[in-house]
């Protein structure tokens, strides 16, 4: 038997570090179920949008083929768009489940149709999320603590580190020691996740990528309990020393670092965005007909052409209101944008400090599941509306009759857009 | 019977019980498995050895006896390359431990004063990986065959550790020791908390290693236990042997003329 078996069966016949391992890949199992759990529920929703939305369209289609009027059509269509989970998704679901991943939109304004949500999603981030990101940032460095903080002071406290520093090759003991409770450890907490991420079908480098990135999460913790027992405490010292050292690296001192970078880039609510953008959409139903379309015309000159408004009401003003709606807060859209990626930014910077932060930050931008991929996804439903605007304006602008065929030519989130 | 390959050395002469006064009378063997010679060693201020000189050939046991704070776990540890001599020299087997540690301890079976084991192992099991570990692996047959002869009951060899006495402990640990056929044993203090059957049978078995030509340095408080084993005796004071007897004839030693004489410097006799 070699001396590496000697060492696992060692560990392995000790109740404390058996159950302690059985654990880990219990929680690990279980996160990545729940992971995949949540992806495949993302999914299902994701895949039965086709069927309501031609649900949807077949409620109007009906009135809008009386009426002939593609404003009607414009109003009451919804038309889905959605950001489909990466495969490593289930591994860290990041802030797929504060931001939406399902949005319906009309031609109307926008930025009101993409903040509401804001107004309510914070709240499910409150109890965040169990899946694997959340195991290895923080539960596993409490499992590591658990099987390091007496790797050498517990032979001492035992009465065996004399005599086990009297063999021969004593000094290369601690290291197989070490080495054996880390592979241990790693693959209790990564098998599992491999598991998931086969049936996810992620690809090799991605899988290749998380193994190394939690070999070394681990092996700073494990260096930390190295650093940590060369001060020579006894195992109770050495828990409580780490035990503390994690209070601080996974939860006080980013908890201050998240509080201190919302004060240095202050950043406003997306829902103060939806109301300044409705204000001014309602507003607009005070100010002249004629004004609200010369502003228009002003920036979108090639429905210039367009016939007069008549007495009665135009859809192509209701619209056009909603479009000056979202260009008056364009601003704000932009330097909220810019306020969270700034944030990100500093956050990701962080990350070079503090690994529990890194890990986190490296695991959802794999995962696409970070800031990045939620703004990728409002890029693409902006210009998915705007395809949708122009579409319906072709209409409205020119009062060309739109029929119930005519929905079958409105453009589908995920064709190619318009460059 | 246990394969013994360590090398077979010649007993040492049963010199007269005229003992060898002071330090500087006891001359270096160079074919000594231990040699050491003038040593000194201090931790920062404090001298614990100041010219400690004694050795010990293969098939010889000499104890060593003195007070606490007298410099007996500190030559164990000189012995074991823990600690490096400020002076003098320290050799096991020819080898510095200082410099080769790994060399000196291969050539070294040491048993510490509490002989603790793995509880959660058996006694073969224990064994069996304490060999592995020193780099002398060795079958299951073995294995047992030695637990047998360090006296270990067959019941015992598959049991945990969990319920074993110091004793019990001790004789797994010989039974590694012989196993690994190494030239030198190290005992700290082996018969401290041992019940005197099992002090007698620990004796009995440090005989067997010594026959089988194994030089063994025991450090220990205990003169009665020393007496009825070793073949020399030194007396350790402030870091250097005051007085050095040797075994004669079938009395081997007059105990009560050294508890007499020693009374005074702490040992438990």
């Amino acid at each position: 038997m070699t001396l590496w078996r000697h060492e696992t069966r060692l560990l392995l016949r000790s109740r404390l570090a058996l159950a302690a391992l059985i654990l880990m890949a219990l929680l690990s199992a279980a996160a990545v179920a729940a992971g995949m759990a949540e992806v495949a529920r993302q999914h299902a929703a994701i895949d039965a949008v086709a069927a309501a939305q031609a649900e949807d369209i077949g409620a109007v289609a009906d009135y809008v083929d009386r009426t002939k009027d593609a404003g009607s059509a414009a109003y009451y269509s919804f038309h889905p768009t959605w950001d489909s989970p990466a495969p490593l998704a289930f591994a860290a679901i990041g802030m797929r489940d504060v931001a939406p991943y399902i949005l319906r939109v009309r031609a109307l304004g926008l930025e009101a149709q993409i903040y509401d949500g804001d107004t309510f999603n914070p709240e499910l981030a409150l109890p965040g999320r169990f899946d694997f990101s959340f195991v290895l940032v923080f539960l596993a460095p409490l499992f590591a603590i658990a099987l390091f903080h007496d790797l050498k002071s517990g032979e001492r406290e035992a009465g065996r580190a004399r005599m086990l520093d009297a063999m021969p090759g004593g000094r290369r003991l601690w290291f197989r020691r070490a080495m054996v409770r880390f592979a241990l450890l790693l693959g209790a907490l990564i098998v599992p996740f491999l598991v998931g991420a086969i049936l996810s079908g992620v690809g090799v480098g991605a899988m290749l990528l998380i193994v190394i990135v939690a070999a070394l999460y681990l092996l700073f913790w494990i260096g930390l309990a190295a650093l940590v027992a060369r001060l020579g405490h006894g195992s109770t010292a050495n828990a409580a020393t780490l035990a503390g050292l994690w209070l601080m690296l996974v939860l006080v001192i980013p908890t201050f670092a998240n509080v201190a970078i919302n004060r240095a880039v202050p950043v406003g609510q997306g829902s103060e965005i939806a109301l300044a953008q409705r204000e001014r959409v309602h507003a607009a139903w005070e100010i002249p007909r004629e004004e609200t379309m010369r502003r228009f015309y002003a920036s979108h000159p090639q429905w210039a052409d367009s016939p007069p408004l008549p007495q009665a009401f135009h859809y192509k003003w209701y619209f056009a209101f909603h479009q000056l709606g979202d260009e008056s807060v364009a601003d704000r859209v932009r330097a909220y944008r810019q306020g969270l990626e700034r944030r990100a930014a500093i956050a990701n910077s962080l990350g070079w400090v503090l690994p529990s932060v890194g890990v986190q930050a490296l695991l959802t931008r794999l995962a696409r599941t970070d800031l990045a991929a939620q703004l990728a996804y409002q890029d693409r439903i902006r210009a998915f509306h705007r395809d949708l605007r122009e579409f319906y304006y072709g209409y409205m602008f020119r009062d060309r009759p739109f029929a119930k065929a005519d929905f079958a030519h409105a453009p589908r989130f995920g064709a190619p857009l318009t460059p | 019977m246990v394969a013994i390959r360590a090398a077979r050395m010649p007993r040492p002469p049963r010199f007269g019980a005229t003992p060898l006064m002071m330090q500087e009378t006891a001359m270096p063997n160079p074919n000594s498995e231990i040699l050491i010679d003038a040593v000194q060693l201090s931790y920062g201020s404090h001298h614990v050895l100041n010219g400690l000189s004694l050795n010990v050939a293969g098939g010889e046991v000499y104890a060593l006896l003195g007070g606490n704070g007298a410099g007996k776990s500190t030559t164990l540890s000189a012995l074991l390359g823990f600690v490096r001599a400020d002076a003098g020299r320290v050799a096991v087997g020819g080898i510095d431990p200082a410099r080769d540690p790994d060399g000196a301890r291969r050539r070294i079976a040491y048993l510490p004063e509490n002989v603790a084991l793995y509880e959660h192992l058996s006694a073969v099991e224990n064994a069996d990986y304490l060999l592995a570990l020193s780099g002398t692996p060795r079958a299951r047959a073995a294995i047992v065959e030695a637990l047998a002869a360090a006296g270990l009951q067959e019941r015992a060899y598959d049991q945990r550790l969990a319920g074993f006495s110091k004793g019990m402990r001790q004789k797994v640990a010989i039974a590694v020791a012989l196993l690994r056929e190494v030239p030198v044993l190290l005992l700290d203090e082996p018969t401290s908390g041992l019940d005197p059957r099992a002090t007698s049978d620990f004796n009995t078995l440090l005989h067997a290693v010594r026959d089988r030509g194994t030089a063994v340095l025991m450090v220990t408080h205990d003169l009665l236990s020393a007496a009825d084993v070793a073949d020399r005796i030194g007396f350790l004071e402030g870091g250097r042997i005051v007085e050095e007897v040797t075994a004669e004839g079938p009395a081997r030693f007059d105990v009560r003329g050294l508890r007499d004489r020693f009374a005074g410097r702490a040992l438990a006799a």
